[in-house]
């Protein structure tokens, strides 16, 4: 199944650099392409996406704005210690429109996924929304 | 609130005056570093700069390079892609001045085909007899390379935090030019 809106499903973002009000990281998982959060500058810039219990997670579509390199790691305990690298991401620029891409995961199980965003097509980047297949 | 973070690269030649100048950024003008050491590796400052009229505000990582010519090479390692740049010259070396586009190439050189907003600043402008740099031709310069230009003078504490204001308003109304663009973009189906 596709959980276009994460939030209600208790995934919450637990953390993520970077700091608009007008724009919180929760934009992420609201299912509304049309929120967003946005970087406020400088490389590397993350968020961290925790389930409530254990998924397993077959692939991830995310939606963005001038990301040029992602990597996704994930962890399996509890509290949001220890990751390890799952994928790695090259994105196209795209001109007017939202980048859009689902990444396979391969059914990985995890409790939090932490997507790094490496560098940019700009000095600003934009995450309008995280889905998960699982 | 926003509060935003830019890379500012601060290049130019050595004794310019770069590390003075960070000095006062770092301590409001408080203290003028005296004694003179050439600075060997690169140095990193935090600065945090408000815009007014706005609840905003841009902290700068205020990257200090060595000029000197064998240092170039390790320093430009640490240089990252700037979001600023800040090009210090002495007013009373033609020299120092006549390397600024060599600079610019350089800084040009990390930014992968991105704007990279900047100012040009002109140092030393307590010793005026010693003069050498005329404001006219550098400021036509800066004008050429789209940088603000100032003049300073990190002893005298003159004029040194126009520069810092000049390159936060310039990321900050960068920021808020592409946060325009986002909001105008076509979500997908
Ligand atoms: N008269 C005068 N001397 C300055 C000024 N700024 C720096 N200096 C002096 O110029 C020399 C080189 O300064 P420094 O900050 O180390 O230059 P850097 O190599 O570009 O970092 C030092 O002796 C400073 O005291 C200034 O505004 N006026
Ligand atoms: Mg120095």
């Amino acid at each position: 199944m596709i959980d276009s809106a994460l939030s209600p499903l208790g995934a919450k973002v637990v953390l993520a650099a970077s700091s608009d009000e007008n724009h919180p990281p929760e934009s992420i998982i609201d299912g509304n392409p049309d929120t967003f959060w946005v970087s406020t500058g400088m490389f590397p810039q993350e968020f961290i996406i925790g389930f409530a219990e254990p998924t397993k997670i077959a692939a991830v579509t995310v939606d963005c704005y001038n990301v040029k390199h992602l990597k996704i790691e994930k962890n399996t305990s509890d509290n949001a210690s220890h990751f390890e690298p799952v994928t790695e991401k090259e994105f196209e620029q795209t001109e007017g429109h939202l980048q859009s891409s689902a990444i396979s995961l391969n059914g990985t199980s995890a409790t939090h996924l932490r997507f790094i965003i490496t560098s940019g097509y700009d000095h600003f980047v934009s995450v309008h929304r995280v889905s998960v297949e699982s | 609130m926003v509060k935003l973070r830019a890379r500012c690269l601060l290049v130019g030649d050595a004794a310019v005056g770069k590390s003075a100048l960070s000095q006062m950024f770092h301590s409001d003008g408080t203290l003028f570093q005296k004694n003179y050491s050439m600075t060997t590796g690169v140095e990193l400052q935090m600065k945090c700069v408000r815009i007014p009229d706005t609840n905003d505000s841009v902290e700068l990582y205020i990257i200090d390079s060595a000029g000197r010519e064998t240092f170039v090479e390790a320093c430009e390692k640490m240089w990252g892609r700037p979001s600023l740049v800040c090009l210090v010259f002495d007013l009373t070396s033609e020299q120092s001045f006549t390397s600024c586009s060599h600079w610019m190439e350089r800084v040009r050189a990390h930014s992968e085909g991105l704007h990279v907003p900047g100012v040009l600043v002109g140092n030393k402008s307590d010793l005026s007899a010693r003069r050498e740099v005329q404001a006219s031709v550098a400021q036509e310069w800066a004008q050429s390379q789209g940088l603000e230009y100032f003049e300073t003078s990190a002893k005298e504490m003159e004029n040194c935090d126009a520069p810092l204001l000049s390159l936060a308003r310039a990321f900050h109304s960068l920021y808020h030019e592409r946060l325009e663009a986002i909001q105008n973009l076509q979500s997908p189906g």
